[in-house]
């Protein structure tokens, strides 16, 4: 049960509609948000640009949304994004790992090195030592890196969003 | 500037030019059309503090606002009230809705610096029958009234009567009006308007279902956020209903005014569009 009202369409102000879809449709977590139509102002924009394809690709976001989503154990998180994750062309076997239902020692070194990258920048960055940059450094550029990093914090402000007001996982 | 864009948005007749305020959803009666659902004891009172008003006042009157409403709810239902009204009338043209019928001799005596003030009380009152007047809006409303207009009008204080129709007659009505004018209520200063199905009201299935160009927007401050309209702010089973919503943000009014004025420009507006419930 949601701790915050899941608004309908008619429901939520006029000018904060544009996030239903012509069916009426629109996910619980932004239902919920239709009750702050002022933050959605800047908020939607602002997600919408951290967690669609930029300068990092699809597939790599989904990961890290997944990883950052099941180290917070994020119920909504994890229902919405691990179909995108597949759909993005996350391996299965990579997207487990990062569920944690496979060991992610498993993994290619480029995902094993970005998983270590989110555990550490979510869980303690003052652990993060050059020898984790420079094994980044490798695999992404640091604009890449930076994308990376603010997708983690954003997922996290989600994360923690969803889990306290309860907010249903979409069907 | 957004008092320019709040002048040009008068002048094209997409919107009012008063702000309205509510003071407090807690109120002594509970009518049956309602549309807040205020009653006494309610519980979430939404009430704006007296330095909020006048700072939105002030504000107000900065952005090019020309005159201020402020309802509820009973207004008087807030312990300084009456100084918030005086006050109030000092920084804009204002009109207060009210029950009037917890006007005591002390609440009277509070209210005298509003002879000759720019400020209207504006008291409901639905039937010359007692017993009719009352069964919509709370027993011994009508006495109270009857008792209120006169004193008030005794002080120099300005006063408009407004009734909501819900199945009052036409011959109802005239009475009515003889009542409003042997007490000094000229016909100017009489309104009457429909009940509009929101809030209580709804739920009671009375009124008039307004249409989305039926009323003028005029940006309206409450403790839940700035609406579209004074009718927009309504309760129904405890909930705010946010359909009209423009904006959670009042501090500072400019920028609940902004998003005001962004929804009210993607309105239509012109010869066509006609104003059915004022």
């Amino acid at each position: 049960m949601s701790r915050v009202r899941l608004l309908q369409r008619d429901e939520t102000p006029v000018h904060a509609r544009s996030i239903y879809a012509a069916d009426g449709s629109a996910s619980p977590l932004k239902r919920s948000l239709a009750n702050a139509p002022d933050l959605l102002e800047t908020l939607l924009p602002f997600l919408g640009q951290i967690f669609d394809e930029g300068a990092v690709d699809l597939a790599t976001k989904e990961l890290v949304v997944v990883r950052v989503s099941q180290l917070n154990g994020c119920r909504y998180c994890l229902a919405a994004h691990r179909p995108l994750a597949l759909e993005s062309g996350v391996l299965p076997e990579h997207l487990a790992a990062a569920c944690n239902e496979r060991p992610v020692a498993e993994l290619p070194t480029r995902e094993r090195a970005i998983l270590e990258w989110v555990d550490r920048y979510l869980t303690d960055p003052h652990t993060i030592d050059d020898d984790l940059v420079a094994r980044l450094l490798d695999y992404v550029r640091d604009d890449q890196l930076i994308e990376l990093s603010l997708l983690i914090g954003a997922t996290q402000l989600l994360n923690q969003y969803c889990t306290a007001f309860q907010v249903p996982p979409p069907a | 500037m957004t008092s320019d864009v709040l002048t040009n948005a008068v002048a094209e007749g997409r919107c009012g030019d008063r702000l309205w305020l509510y003071a407090t959803y807690h109120c002594n009666l509970a009518c049956v059309y309602c549309l807040t659902e205020s009653r006494p004891g309610i519980a979430n009172r939404r009430t704006l503090s007296r330095e909020t008003m006048v700072r939105a006042a002030s504000e107000a009157r900065e952005l090019g606002f020309t005159g201020l409403g402020v309802t509820g709810g009973e207004v008087f239902m807030l312990t300084d009230a009456a100084e918030t009204v005086v006050g109030l009338g000092e920084i804009l043209p204002t009109v207060v809705l009210t029950n009037a019928t917890l006007f005591t001799e002390r609440i009277l005596r509070r209210l005298e610096p509003l002879a000759g003030a720019d400020v209207v009380l504006q008291i409901s009152l639905d039937s010359p029958e007692p017993s009719r007047n009352d069964t919509l809006r709370g027993p011994e409303n009508f006495g109270r009234v009857a008792t209120a207009v006169p004193a008030l009008l005794e002080r120099g204080i300005r006063v408009r009567l407004a009734t909501t129709v819900a199945d009052q007659s036409e011959d109802e009505l005239g009475r009515l009006c003889e009542l409003h004018r042997s007490w000094g209520v000229s016909d100017d200063d009489h309104l009457v308007r429909s009940v509009v199905r929101r809030g209580r009201a709804a739920l009671e299935d009375m009124g008039v279902e307004p249409g989305p160009t039926d009323i003028l927007p005029e940006l309206t401050i409450t403790a839940d956020g700035a609406f579209l309209h004074p009718f927009a702010p309504t309760v129904r089973h405890g909930v705010t209903d946010l359909d009209l919503l423009v904006s959670r943000q009042i501090n500072p009014l400019e920028a609940a005014l902004g998003r005001f004025l962004r929804v009210v420009a993607d309105q239509p507006v012109g010869t066509d569009v006609a104003r059915n419930i004022r």
